[in-house]
């Protein structure tokens, strides 16, 4: 086992440069862990982004060796081989400052999308009886378990190519909607998401399934939506 | 220093802060409402990393006042009684809202009806949940809403002094550092909120999200208000100790594990829990806890300085299903949990202590508001696992109610007291003036300090020492500096003002902790092990008073149930 890591870590905004440090290597580290040392200990002006520590707020993404990742779980002997260590801000988000990027965009495509629940029904309702193994809440909960780490929309190509692509996240979120007997919601979804950047440019590169840390597939949830775009197109429900 | 104004402002973005916004937006659309959060809009905080659930007495079987016996049970009669009644009342509404307004997606029996789990120290499995993630389903869900309301967000915003007003008449709003730019803003309003949920992560080992640092506690206290139950740190018993410079190190490993028979091994390999307790590894969390601290004293230690966790026995490939998450987070930092041995330590979680209110989340400053973990009395000594994020939704929608009609009576935010807002700004900048030094060998001090002396089992030569100990760490700090640097998105300013709130609160937690001459529910002390009597319960509070800590106690209020009684009509019923 080597005793120090080489790492080099991307400083500046958009424009800047990788700036090379040696962190001692330990049994256990992560990433996250990688970037923090060099923080406290080598240069005190290191901006990155973390909260929760496990995988749950989806606050530290970055771009590890070229692949998009959640750092806080990605142990570093997972990734360097032995070899060097490059880790930069995700892709496709204008970087603030070093590894923090500014996620204004990808949650603003969320609600463009209207890839938020509409309500039927009141707190003063009885909640909806809904078994847990019809189709559609199966298909629903496959979706459903989402932490906005943007790691999806940094991998997607389309996104890069297409600045209206609404996401791989936003459209998932859209498609366990779509399976949510209790939503009101869905007339207007349907439009948003088969307007121009929605699921329909999706290109099924499946970079997305590749890269969620959650094993989630934004992919078929695109899939599932362009049938049910198509299919109300054919039906003259969408013009 | 830029001024902006808003009719109501609301400090956090976990629960608490996001029901708020809700509430007070949809009660008064006309009122501007403001969030502001110390990292990205509900994803820092600790609700989001929910993953028990959220009690409510929702069965037919199950009943509030069968829920609120469990509270006050389970806090060992501490709890201020009228917070837990309105907790255990208001949860059966505000579950209606998340589930039908909401839209949050929980669990169903095959019946189709909402599915409650057992957890520890309930007398009904009423814990409602999504898998073992459901504070990402509820945040991720209530994130969804208030995106779509006209709520303006200052993210990345971190708050730093409460302003009262220059009249003395309340407050008049909140002075931040916006962390991106490393600018001073201040936000005047007619109410305030403060939820940006405690957080004991002054102690070596912890699991809250690590840009928690008790910074709300920290600013009530320097406006003068009162804090009560301090002392009342809980202590989770399996925290992954993955050694020294790694932020895996703290972090929960499930209740479920020791509930399912994962057997606790010392350092010899020995099931220590097995010969202390009927219930083993299955006892309370307070207890397991204790046992493993006692191990870590005799030195019966893992190479890590903990003790192991095995669930081999229960089968590998079965352990593999029934904890999917837990196994694969422990395998991504190199842990194999089905198979192999896990080191793990006790690591504080939650503080049940906070800022004295009213059960309308009204505080004794007119206009500043509070609810969620900063907000004390709720939980008294122990807080049951899924009451936490019950409580957290349950006040921050009574404040957001409470807050849209306060302000809605007020023409505009009180005039800032310019004395206070200068000083302020003057904490802040402090490190500046001084020369650079090692500001983490401080911060590794003061959770050394609190894990010795303040931990899971005190003494009161260990909680003097950590008394003489903090008030070094206090000079210290003063002394050491930052160099002169890029302010914008300077982590280490902002560790630096971290490490000063965790050293203000750790002060209270220490001499509230002496104050306490017995041992209840999180506290116990080896002087004093017995939990004295109910019937004289007292609650410690403490209060910045000119630079001085007043500690003092009051007694605890029986107004729904007395000591020796119930309010469950079957037990009753049985008793006569």
């Amino acid at each position: 086992m080597t005793t120090t890591h080489k790492v080099s870590i991307w400083r500046g905004g958009a424009e800047g440069d990788y700036a090379h440090y040696d962190v001692p290597a330990r049994e256990s580290q992560t990433v996250l862990d990688v970037v923090t040392y060099v923080q406290r200990h080598l240069d005190p002006t290191l901006t990155y982004r973390f909260a929760c520590r496990v995988g749950m707020c989806g606050s530290c993404a970055m771009t590890v060796n070229g692949v998009p990742r959640w750092t806080c779980r990605t142990h570093v002997s997972k990734v360097t081989g032995g070899g060097e260590l490059k880790i930069g801000p995700l892709a496709n988000m204008p970087v603030i400052k070093d590894l923090a990027c500014d996620m204004t965009e990808f949650f603003e495509k969320w609600q463009k999308a209207q890839s938020r629940f509409i309500p039927t029904k009141t707190r003063k309702n009885p909640m909806e009886p809904i078994k847990p193994d019809t189709p559609a809440r199966v298909a629903a909960n496959a979706g459903i378990e989402c932490i906005n780490c943007g790691v999806c929309y940094a991998a997607c190509d389309t996104v890069r190519w297409n600045a209206d692509y609404l996401g791989p996240a936003a459209l998932n979120r859209a498609w366990t909607l779509a399976n949510d007997e209790r939503d009101g919601g869905w007339a207007d979804r349907l439009k948003a998401v088969s307007d121009h950047g929605g699921c329909h440019s999706c290109r099924s590169h499946q970079s997305c399934e590749a890269h969620c840390p959650n094993q989630l597939n934004p992919a078929a949830s695109i899939a599932g939506l362009k049938r049910l775009s198509t299919s109300a197109y054919l039906k003259g429900e969408l013009k | 220093m830029e001024r902006i104004e808003t009719d109501i402002l609301i400090l956090g973005s976990g629960g608490a802060g996001l029901f708020a916004a809700l509430h007070a937006k949809d009660a008064r659309p006309d009122l501007s409402v403001t969030i502001a959060t110390k990292g990205l809009l509900g994803k820092c905080g600790c609700t989001r990393m929910v993953q028990g659930g959220y009690n409510v007495a929702l069965n037919p079987g199950d009943s509030i006042e069968r829920h609120f016996m469990d509270t006050i049970v389970g806090g060992k009669w501490l709890p201020h009684q009228g917070m837990a009644w309105t907790l255990c009342e208001t949860a059966v509404e505000r579950i209606h809202e998340l589930e039908n307004e909401v839209g949050c997606f929980f669990d169903r029996n095959p019946d189709g009806s909402m599915h409650g789990k057992a957890f520890a120290g309930q007398t009904f499995d009423r814990t409602v949940h999504k898998g073992d993630l459901t504070g990402i389903e509820i945040i991720g869900r209530l994130l969804e809403q208030v995106w779509a309301r006209d709520v303006a967000k200052l993210e990345e915003h971190r708050a730093i002094g409460l302003i009262p007003a220059a009249d003395g008449g309340g407050i008049s709003g909140v002075l931040f550092i916006d962390i991106r730019t490393g600018a001073f803003r201040f936000v005047a309003a007619k109410a305030v909120l403060m939820a940006t949920g405690g957080g004991p992560t002054m102690y070596r080992y912890h699991t809250p999200s690590g840009d928690k640092s008790m910074d709300g506690l920290a600013m009530a206290l320097r406006a003068g208000l009162t804090l009560r139950d301090m002392e009342m740190v809980q202590f989770h018993p399996t925290g992954l100790l993955a050694g020294p410079d790694t932020r895996m190190t703290g972090t929960v490993l499930e209740e479920g594990l020791r509930g399912a028979g994962g057997y606790l091994l010392n350092g010899e390999g020995e099931r220590f829990m097995a010969s202390q307790e009927e219930k083993a590894e299955r006892a309370t969390r307070d207890i397991v806890s204790r046992s493993i601290y006692r191990e870590m004293q005799e030195g019966r230690t893992t190479p890590n300085g903990g003790v192991h966790i095995a669930m081999s026995h229960l089968g590998a490939d079965d352990v593999r299903v029934r904890f999917k998450g837990m196994v694969e987070r422990c395998a991504d930092c190199g842990f194999d949990l089905a198979g192999g041995l896990v080191e793990v330590v006790p690591t504080a979680h939650y503080l049940m202590g906070g800022l004295v209110c009213e059960t309308d989340t009204s505080t004794a400053m007119p206009g500043l508001y509070v609810a969620g973990e900063d907000a004390g009395g709720a939980h008294g000594s122990n807080r049951l696992g899924g009451n936490g994020v019950a409580n957290s939704t349950v006040f921050g929608g009574i404040a957001g109610d409470v807050m849209a009609d306060y302000a809605a009576g007020r023409s505009a935010p009180a005039e800032p007291d310019e004395t206070v807002l200068a000083d302020e700004m003057a904490r802040a900048q402090a490190p500046f003036t001084q020369p650079a030094d090692d500001l983490h060998a401080l911060r590794d001090e003061l959770q050394d300090v609190m894990w010795d002396g303040v931990g899971v089992i005190r003494t009161p030569d260990g909680m003097q020492q950590a008394t003489s100990q903090l008030d070094d760490l206090a000079g210290k700090l003063n002394q050491t500096g930052l160099a002169d640097m890029d302010l914008r998105f300077n982590l280490t300013w902002h560790d630096w003002l971290n490490v000063q709130s965790l050293i203000e609160t750790s002060q209270v937690i220490t001499r509230t902790a002496l104050q306490r001459k017995d041992s209840r529910g999180a506290h116990f002390r080896e002087d004093f092990p017995d939990a004295g009597v109910p019937e004289e319960s007292r609650f410690t509070t403490a209060q910045l008073d000119s630079g001085e800590l007043v500690i003092s106690d009051e007694p605890v209020e029986f107004s729904h149930v007395r000591p020796g009684e119930t309010l469950l009509k079957d037990d009753i019923a049985a008793a006569e």
